[in-house]
């Protein structure tokens, strides 16, 4: 079943030269169970989309959509204090530098038994905080912090930011939540502390059957842990389908790049030769180009590309591009 | 090959004070010895704390050394002389938005690091503006802009020609590629890698991005808790590790 079923969703922005299209109708679906990537150049709108999913975004905003479903539900048709209940009740999210979202001034133990909702803890009211205290630290222990008792009485600034990250993650199932949106989780975090952020948010994905939502521009971790990927460059979905299907066969010139440009998906490429790099920069979204938006980067461009391409699809394949990249060997 | 940089047994200790009595001492630095070629680059990762930065302030001048010795070009550094090196070695941090000042416009930035480091006259300054802003891909109308008019790639491009105005001979790059983005990155890169074969320019490289170590460098050097692990030839060294903590760091453990 669909958890998630967005169409075109258009996030603009109030400006004092008028409305900027920061994302420009973009489709997302996310079964249950399934993880998706998300990538993109920075500035491409990831960040936005999961905002405007979990609800953040403020007044300056305007948010459309020709469709947003979550469990056959649509969103859009509900008050805005019902559509928080549904989103705080089943989407967490996690965000990419830990320590500036937790709060410096509390316990760890206090900021994790407030995550934790009533409801999740059963029984009466009586005897609840200790019961809180005891999911607090199952929690912790789940997430493959050994020594809660440090962890607890600490501080945020006395820990590394690959366990504030981990109490993050911790804070955020301790609602089970249908859906996790990870942005950029891993960044701010060295390799090895990587690799067990990812297996973490996998094993929850197979034992709790939780879906996840991971925006992350390491191509590697994409490949290996998501089933499906979406792309998007400079608020516009340029190409989505199955993430192996994606990465070795991209339809889109951006991908094309994306992937040329990281050494790891190159194993022929002698060390120390030039990667493949597209010319330019993202544009602002107050010079964006006409038609396609990577235009004037695109080594593939021609007349007919001031025209925005339309989203096309091969076997649930889906791209955006007049001139797709042709299927090597063919 | 002529030896550019020699660093021999060095040694560096944080003191840090909790309260009035209780002193902690953290050894940042312990025996370190490598060597780097001209036209090279070498790499050094390892785990958060493991004193990486730290070898890098201590090489362009910002810490100062308890022991060792670093020789550039075979003659010894001290503290005393290293006004003198400064242009030879430079540091490019990961965020370059923080080490650009917000008020100064891109020209007189880069017209400044000429004006203390050389004996340029004005015009000549100049020219050497223009021509560093072209090498990183920039241009000419950039000296009038601010840095917060620059996107966050530019701004690393920006920090990168201040670093190069000097003609330096090795450049520190302390996680400075970490956070581009990959298109971005690859654009860095390359611009790195044609400088050093054109120029000989020689390259310190901080990096947690193991594929990207593997990429650029020649040697790696694999460090924690201030001691140096295992080094060797990147591919060798990334193929074959040898140390349980190398492992570690590949995520293979
Ligand atoms: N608070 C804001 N005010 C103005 N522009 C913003 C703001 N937040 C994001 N943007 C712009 O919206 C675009 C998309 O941003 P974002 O979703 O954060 O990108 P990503 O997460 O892909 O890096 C960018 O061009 C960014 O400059
Ligand atoms: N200015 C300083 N004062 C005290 N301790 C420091 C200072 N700078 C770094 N340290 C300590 O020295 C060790 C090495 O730090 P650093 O060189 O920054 O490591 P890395 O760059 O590998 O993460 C760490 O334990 C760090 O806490
Ligand atoms: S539509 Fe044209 S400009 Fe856009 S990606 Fe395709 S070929 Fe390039
Ligand atoms: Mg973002
Ligand atoms: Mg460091």
């Amino acid at each position: 079943m669909l958890l998630l079923d967005i169409r075109n969703l258009t996030i603009e922005l109030e400006t004092n030269h008028g409305l900027v299209r920061a994302v420009d109708r973009v489709n997302l679906n996310l079964r249950e169970g399934e993880i998706r990537g998300l990538v993109g150049e920075s500035g491409s709108g990831k960040s936005l989309i999961a905002k405007a999913i979990v609800n953040v975004l403020n007044q300056r905003w305007r948010i459309t959509a020709d469709r947003f479903h979550w469990f056959g539900q649509d969103l859009l048709q509900l008050s805005f204090d019902q559509q928080r209940k549904i989103i705080g009740r089943d989407i967490a999210m996690i965000y990419q530098e830990p320590s500036k979202c937790l709060d410096p001034t509390a316990l760890i133990a206090e900021q994790l038994q407030e995550s934790i909702p009533n409801d999740v803890i059963k029984g009466s009211w009586w005897g609840r905080e200790s019961r809180k205290k005891k999911k607090a630290i199952a929690l912790l222990h789940k997430v493959g912090i050994k020594d809660h008792v440090a962890v607890l009485s600490s501080y945020p600034y006395q820990l590394s930011e690959g366990v504030c990250q981990k109490v993050m993650i911790a804070m955020a199932i301790a609602k089970n939540p249908k859906l996790l949106i990870a942005d950029e989780p891993t960044t701010a975090l060295e390799s090895s502390t990587q690799a067990q952020l990812f297996r973490l948010i996998t094993s929850l994905n197979q034992l709790k059957g939780m879906s996840v939502l991971l925006i992350s521009n390491e191509l590697d971790s994409i490949a290996r842990y998501t089933h499906n990927l979406s792309v998007l460059y400079c608020g516009q979905l340029v190409e989505s389908g199955k993430t192996s299907q994606v990465l070795a066969q991209p339809y889109h010139p951006y991908t094309d790049a994306l992937i040329k440009s990281v050494p790891e998906f190159q194993p022929d490429l002698p060390a120390k030769s030039m990667l493949y790099a597209l010319p330019g920069s993202i544009p602002t979204l107050q010079h964006l180009p006409v038609g396609c938006r990577l235009g004037p980067r695109c080594p593939n461009a021609r007349k007919e590309c001031v025209h925005t391409p339309s989203l096309q699809s091969k076997q649930q394949h889906f791209y955006s591009c007049h001139f797709p990249l042709q299927r090597k060997g063919s | 090959m002529s030896c550019l940089l020699e660093v021999t047994a060095l040694c560096k200790t944080y003191r840090k004070q909790h309260g009035l009595f209780r002193q902690e001492t953290i050894k940042a630095l312990e025996n370190i010895s490598f060597q780097l070629h001209a036209g090279k680059t070498l790499a050094i990762v390892g785990e958060t704390g493991s004193g990486k930065s730290t070898l890098a302030k201590v090489l362009v001048g910002i810490e100062q050394p308890d022991q060792g010795e670093i020789r550039l070009a075979g003659k010894v550094v001290t503290m005393t002389n290293y006004r003198k090196y400064n242009h030879v070695i430079r540091y490019l941090f990961q965020d370059a938005e923080r080490a650009l000042n917000p008020s100064q416009k891109i020209g007189d930035m880069l017209t400044d690091v000429l004006r203390f480091s050389t004996v340029l006259d004005n015009l000549q300054r100049q020219q050497k503006v223009l021509e560093s802003l072209q090498q990183v891909g920039l241009m000419d109308e950039h000296i009038d802009f601010y840095p917060h008019m620059f996107s966050a790639g530019q701004q690393q491009r920006i920090a990168l020609a201040r670093a190069l105005i000097l003609d330096p001979k090795l450049l520190i790059l302390d996680e400075a590629l970490t956070v581009l983005d990959p298109t971005l990155r690859a654009q860095i890169v390359n611009l790195l890698l044609e400088l050093q074969q054109q120029k000989g320019l020689a390259y310190l490289l901080i990096s947690k991005n193991l594929r990207l170590v593997r990429h650029i460098s020649d040697h790696c050097i694999v460090m924690q808790h201030g001691q140096v692990v295992e080094s060797g030839p990147t591919e060798q060294l990334l193929t074959q590790p040898q140390h349980a903590h190398t492992r570690k760091l590949m995520g293979m453990s």
